[in-house]
């Protein structure tokens, strides 16, 4: 009953978002993470009517990515630079940020972090905050923070060493307010205070409760913070669907509780709708998504509904990794799901609620090839002004 | 275990690229050339004991090669074929001559060591003698606590061939945890026969008997990439002039083919003018079938056996040896479909082994595991296998997870996942919730098969590693396969291991022990 009333509010917003238009070009990005000796590039494709895409533009890096890597880390974000919309795109074999502009869809800036940083074999990671952008090194296990400087590029200001309690790797961060937390490869989670910019630990490291107790074999991967900061929901690699919540409204990571369902094979990426009462949950090996309903007062999980199986499965892609938005706001609207493969390309699954049950169905027109990328792990959305 | 994996990775490129680049192992056949088997040696009054050295060396072209090495007069012979007789001794002595920087890759041992102590690496070996239901003890086939370390005078291995030991095709090959994907990759493997089939299946007496044994390598195992097939050590390249095996037009052969390879599963198929032929089954696994049946094609799993009889066509004919394509799951390796030898019609056909003309017949009731079907089982157990990727490189975890345990990686010192009693038979059923194929093996005794999907199997034969097929995702139901196990031979007792037969898998810990007490 509670999901009924919880969906039912959700399809009076649905409804409502409906009628807002925007007047920028809404782009959903891709970060094409090509290899040597050709160089990578941010595919650019517009949102039309109903959330299909349409290939505009790739813009040139001139750098090199790998083409693989952790699915937690997600390499292409959006941020100003106090002046105009940017994409910043990481290059994992180079070790650089790019900075691409919206508005015009050329590359501004292209950083890197200290001589030591290197996320060559699994990626680098991107999350913002407060005007600084935070880079994930996850094989020199380093997190570099830079300046968003103007012309959308980056200042390197300092690297901040980070492990997991047992040694793993950095895998995934997120960040919301002064909080910044991250996953580790090891199944250990620790939180950071940015206030000041470079991440100091708040001391809390720890392993997540599904790693130790549950009978699945877990480990936290990627990140959302509820707006008000209060929990933290993490999305398990997993032989099955587990999510787990922690409370950090205390300023640090508290034990986390488990959500699960058989229903599903790993469920590294999770995606919480603009008005915190969907979280989009990718089946990384399955073919599928699924939406949990949240309750953000209580922080608690309860699965809602799931797609069919996602065309192309095994033929076109192996692995579904990160997700963004259809819209900005209520529910979301359905996500975008970045498919890996040797012809990698974006689903797009619209999310419904009729008489309190919801649905979230593949597009007919989807799905999207990216014709630039043939190990697409990250997408994004960017807007020009 | 997942941070081993990554640093595994980086030494282990490390120390292959450190490898002594003289060749201590001998030359291996040219591509193009006649296809011979290995030499045998053959046990004599009831007894074989040889001597090998394990030792590695680069080719012209990159290819790390691990060889067993057995010196005949003034030849070097590698991984020779092993003939023994039922109730023959063996004694094997293994000296250890790898030269790989082995402080790059290692790995805690307990501390109750068979043979040298020390952390196993990337150079220490061992040998599993695949199939045989001889003792999991040390010096006969115990893989968990056995290490033989670079630089010692050696290991001795002394074992006794069950008086009821199945006639058939086994093999053996190094299994030291966590490495035994780079010596095998390498071609450290070798044919065992245990003789009499023609006691059993009397179609075979008098035929030329051929043994092929099917190894795979890549340049980096663990790397992704292209791989080569070879027979008998002989590359099989996909496209151009390949393997030749000869044979007399219209002549019956005996083949007895062994998937030594790291993770192919083999679809076997003599084609002849562009058809699959019926080929006349033997025996799989080592163990002779009740009655023989014809096929046009044989899945052999990694690890998997299978013997059959093959007819030449007339002269004037086209013929090959080929594997068709695999499909092995979303995240399975592409096995691909390619000729593996082309048949060459001449008169003047040679080498292979000829089988003799049968003394008498034998009574098939008599041999091990032969009344395993009229056995009730006491225990049910459920097995599954299962995979976590955290991403496209890793981390990466392969599970075999008895059902209702944690699901973990296999640690040397782990307490055994499984305890029965000799004694005991039991029904497993193995499940698949992975998105690739995975090939089931158990060390020290055969099982049968008597389900696939929860209906009887088509073929209910006795072997020691099974395909279960992959799970096709969301809304499929996972595939299984149902296996009695016979643990009511006293030669059982002890721990050995049950695992998944693609190396990599088994290296990474997809694997557990099973205690049988006495």
């Amino acid at each position: 009953m509670r999901i009924a009333n919880a969906f039912l509010a959700i399809a009076v917003i649905v409804c409502l978002a409906g009628s807002i238009s925007f007047a920028q070009t809404r782009y959903v990005v891709t970060n094409d993470d090509i290899g040597f000796p050709l160089p990578n590039g941010a595919s650019f494709f517009s949102v039309g009517a109903n959330g299909t895409l349409t290939f505009q533009a790739q813009v040139n890096t001139h750098s090199w990515g790998i083409g693989g890597g952790y699915f937690g880390a997600n390499r292409v974000l959006s941020a100003s630079d106090g002046q105009q919309p940017c994409v910043y795109i990481s290059q994992a074999v180079s070790g650089s940020i790019a900075g691409v502009a919206v508005n015009t869809l050329t590359l501004g800036g292209v950083a890197s972090g200290s001589a030591t940083d290197t996320g060559q074999s699994n990626g680098i990671g991107l999350v913002t905050q407060g005007g600084y952008l935070y880079a994930s090194f996850t094989d020199s296990n380093t997190i570099a923070t830079f300046s968003i400087e103007g012309g959308c590029s980056l200042t390197f200001i300092s690297d901040t060493v980070v492990t997991g309690v047992n040694g793993g790797n950095i895998n995934a961060m997120a960040t919301k307010g002064t909080v910044m937390v991250v996953t580790y490869t090891d199944g250990s989670i620790e939180s950071f205070n940015i206030a000041n910019g470079v991440p100091v630990s708040n001391g809390d490291a720890q392993l997540s409760t599904a790693t130790v107790k549950t009978k699945d074999a877990t480990f936290p991967n990627e990140i959302q913070i509820t707006a008000d900061g209060h929990y933290v929901i993490f999305g398990d690699t997993s032989t099955a669907v587990i999510l787990e919540v922690s409370d950090i409204s205390s300023g640090k990571l508290t034990t986390t509780k488990v959500y699960g369902s058989q229903n599903g094979i790993s469920s590294s990426n999770i995606l919480l709708s603009p008005d915190e009462r969907v979280l989009y949950v990718v089946d990384t090996q399955g073919d599928a998504v699924t939406a949990f309903a949240f309750e953000k007062n209580s922080g608690t999980l309860k699965y809602g509904c799931k797609s069919g199986p996602i065309r192309g499965q095994s033929s076109s892609w192996s692995y579904l990794v990160h997700a963004a938005l259809v819209s900005d706001t209520g529910t979301g609207g359905g996500v975008y799901v970045a498919e890996f493969g040797a012809t990698s390309g974006i689903a797009l699954l619209h999310f419904n609620v009729a008489n309190g049950k919801c649905t979230l169905q593949e597009d007919s027109a989807s799905p999207f090839v990216d014709p630039n990328s043939t190990g697409l792990l990250s997408i994004g959305i960017a807007k020009s002004q | 275990m997942r941070t081993q994996l990554k640093h595994g990775f980086a030494g282990m490129v490390m120390a292959l690229t450190s490898i002594c680049a003289f060749g201590q192992c001998p030359d291996r056949p040219a591509t193009g050339t006649v296809v011979a088997d290995a030499p045998s040696l053959v046990s004599q009054n009831g007894t074989l004991a040889a001597k090998f050295t394990m030792a590695q060396s680069v080719d012209i072209y990159g290819y790390t090669h691990y060889c067993y090495k057995y010196a005949s007069g003034s030849q070097i012979i590698e991984a020779p074929t092993l003939r023994l007789n039922p109730g023959d001794k063996l004694g094997l002595d293994i000296v250890n001559r790898n030269n790989a920087d082995a402080e790059m890759m290692k790995m805690a041992m307990p501390p109750a060591a068979c043979g040298d102590k020390g952390m196993a690496t990337i150079s220490s070996t061992n040998v599993h003698f695949h199939g045989l239901n001889v003792p999991p003890k040390c010096h006969q086939d115990d893989v968990i606590n056995t290490l033989i370390q670079p630089g010692t005078p050696g290991f001795q291995y002394g074992m006794q061939i069950p008086s009821k030991e199945p006639p058939g095709l086994y093999w053996y090959h190094p299994h030291v945890h966590g490495f035994t994907e780079f010596q095998v990759n390498g071609g450290a493997a070798g044919a065992l026969i245990v003789e009499g089939m023609e006691k059993y299946r009397p179609e075979v007496a008098g035929l030329t008997e051929r043994v092929f044994v099917i190894r795979q390598q890549f340049l980096v195992p663990w790397v992704p990439g292209p791989y080569q097939l070879t027979i008998n050590y002989q590359v099989a390249p996909f496209l151009g002039g390949g393997p030749i095996i000869q044979m007399k037009p219209g002549e019956k052969q005996f083949w007895r083919v062994a998937n030594a390879t790291l993770q192919d599963f083999l679809k076997l198929a003599f084609v002849v003018n562009g058809k699959a032929q019926p080929m006349e089954m033997i025996a799989m696994d080592g163990y002779p079938l009740g009655q023989t049946r014809l096929q046009k094609v044989i899945s052999i799993p990694p690890a998997g056996r299978a013997e059959f009889i093959v007819q030449a066509p007339a002269a004037g004919a086209s013929a090959s040896f080929v594997t068709e394509s695999a499909d092995t799951g979303p995240t399975g390796n592409p096995d691909q479909a390619q000729t593996l030898g082309t048949i060459q019609l001449t008169d003047t056909a040679t080498g292979g082994w000829h089988a003799p003309s049968p003394a008498m017949q034998a009574d098939p009731g008599q041999l091990k595991f032969a009344n395993l079907s009229e056995q009730t089982p006491m225990t049910q157990r459920k097995l599954y296998f299962s995979e976590e990727f955290g991403g496209t490189n890793g981390p990466i975890q392969f599970y075999i997870t008895v059902d209702g345990q944690k699901q973990k990686v296999f640690d040397i010192n782990e307490a055994p996942a499984i305890v029965t009693k000799v004694g005991a038979v039991e029904d497993w059923t193995i499940e698949n919730r992975a998105l690739e194929t995975h090939a089931f093996h158990i060390h020290q005794i055969h099982f049968k098969l008597l389900e696939v999907d929860g209906k009887p199997a088509p073929h209910q034969d006795l072997l020691d590693t099974v395909e279960v097929p992959y799970w096709e995702g969301n809304g499929h139901p996972y595939h299984s396969v149902k296996v009695r196990m016979d643990f009511r031979d006293p030669n059982t007792a002890g721990t050995f291991v049950f695992h998944c037969h693609i190396l990599l898998h088994e290296d990474l810990g997809m694997m557990h022990k099973i205690l049988v007490e006495p």
